[in-house]
C-alpha cells in the first residue's frame, strides 16, 4: 500500500476545533510560516481565495458585501444538500425544509469566519467553505431522523443479508452455515461493537444517529464498527467460514494492521 | 457471488481506513483534485480507502464535490 498524503493525518494541535455540534474534528497543524506572518493570508492561494479571504476579514472595508455574498451562496448550497438528501428527511418541506437551509448556512457562516485563519489554501477558499455546509447538513440530517423516531439499535435485520432465494440447495446449505457462524461471532462481539454493527451494518442506522444515540461522535463510531469488522471477519475465518475480499480471495483472521492509528484520526 | 458479495461488503474493513476526522480535514483538497481531473487517492489514500466504507463520508463528499463543481467558481464581489 502507497504512502498517505502528508496532510492527511494531521497530529492532534491546539488548533484543533469543533466542525459541527457532532463533535467532528479538523485538525490543522500549525506552521512556523503561519505563525510569524503578520498578515496570516497564507501564501500560494489562488487570486479568488485570497480576495475572500482577504475581504472577510474584520475591517476590510467590504466586509459587510463579502460577508453578505458568501452567505447568499452558502444558502444556496445548503438548499441544494438538503434537496439531494431529502429521502432522509421525508416529511419535511416547505417552509420547515427552508429553515433547515438557513440553519445549516447560518452555522456554516459562523464556522467559516471563526476559522479563517485556518485556512491554508489546500484546496479553494469555496470547496473549504461548502465544507462546513456539508457538516451542518450531516448533523441536522441526522438530528431530524433521531428527533422524528429514535432508532432502537437491537434487533438483527437479517434481510440485510444474503437473499436465499436465488441459490441451488447446496449454495444455500453453506450460506445457512456462513450465517451461523456470523450469528455467532456477533455474539461475541464486545456490547459497544455489537451494538454499533448491528445498528449501522445490519439494520441500516445512520452512523450519525447512532453517534447521537450513545452520545459521541461519528468517529467514534466508525471506530468501533470498523473493530466489529474485523474481529468478525477473523473470527468467520477461525470457524472455517472465511470471507472473500473483492477480489474473490479469502481473508484469514487479521492482524494489527488496519485503521491509520496515528495523529487525528483515532486519538479522540 | 453477489451474496458473498454481499458479505463481504459488510464486513469491510480495508488496511489504511484514515478514519471519519483524518478525512474531514482534507475533503477540500480532496474534491478539488477530482474536480482538476487528479486521483485523489494519490495524496490522500487513506481517506480514498475510507470513502469506500463510510457512507455519511461519502454523502459529504458526493454533496461537496457536486456543491464545488456547481458553486466552485463563486467569487467576491
Amino acid at each position: 500500500m502507497g504512502p498517505r498524503g502528508a496532510d492527511e493525518t494531521v497530529p492532534a494541535s491546539d488548533h484543533s476545533i469543533d466542525a459541527c455540534d457532532l463533535g467532528r474534528v479538523v485538525t490543522v497543524a500549525p506552521s512556523s510560516t503561519e505563525a510569524s506572518c503578520v498578515d496570516a493570508t497564507p501564501r500560494g492561494l489562488d487570486a479568488d481565495s485570497r480576495r475572500w479571504v482577504e475581504q472577510l476579514r474584520a475591517g476590510h472595508p467590504r466586509q459587510h458585501q463579502t460577508v453578505a455574498r458568501l452567505y447568499d451562496v452558502l444558502r444556496r448550497v445548503a438548499w441544494f444538500e438538503l434537496s439531494r438528501r431529502r429521502q432522509q428527511l421525508q416529511s419535511v418541506t416547505g417552509p420547515e425544509f427552508e429553515d433547515l437551509a438557513q440553519q445549516a448556512a447560518d452555522d456554516a457562516l459562523v464556522n467559516v469566519l471563526d476559522r479563517l485563519d485556518e485556512f491554508r489554501g489546500l484546496s479553494r477558499f469555496t470547496t473549504w467553505a461548502y465544507t462546513f455546509v456539508m457538516f451542518e447538513v450531516s448533523a441536522k440530517v441526522a438530528r431530524h431522523a433521531w428527533r422524528r423516531q429514535p432508532p432502537g439499535l437491537e434487533g438483527i435485520e437479517w434481510e440485510a443479508l444474503p437473499d436465499p432465494v436465488a441459490l441451488q440447495p447446496e449454495e444455500l446449505l453453506e450460506q445457512r452455515a456462513q450465517l451461523d457462524a456470523l450469528r455467532q461471532a456477533i455474539g461475541k462481539l464486545t456490547d459497544r461493537q455489537r451494538e454499533v454493527f448491528v445498528a449501522v451494518a445490519l439494520n441500516d442506522v445512520p452512523i450519525d444517529v447512532v453517534a447521537l444515540k450513545l452520545g459521541t461522535n461519528r468517529n467514534a463510531v466508525y471506530k468501533n464498527l470498523f473493530d466489529a469488522r474485523r474481529a468478525l471477519r477473523a473470527r468467520m475465518a477461525a470457524a472455517g467460514q472465511p470471507v472473500s475480499n473483492g477480489n474473490g480471495g479469502d481473508i484469514g483472521p487479521a492482524g494489527d494492521a488496519g485503521l491509520d492509528r496515528s495523529g487525528a484520526a483515532w486519538s479522540r | 457471488m453477489t451474496d458473498l458479495h454481499k458479505l463481504d461488503e459488510l464486513l469491510r474493513a480495508t488496511d489504511g481506513d484514515a478514519g471519519c476526522a483524518a478525512g474531514a480535514a482534507i475533503l477540500g483538497a480532496y474534491v478539488d483534485l477530482e474536480l482538476a481531473g487528479e486521483d485523489p487517492a494519490r495524496a490522500y489514500l487513506g481517506t480514498a480507502i475510507h470513502l469506500m466504507s463510510c457512507s455519511a463520508c461519502r454523502a459529504e463528499h458526493d454533496g461537496l464535490l457536486e456543491a464545488a463543481r456547481r458553486y466552485g467558481d463563486v467569487r467576491p464581489q
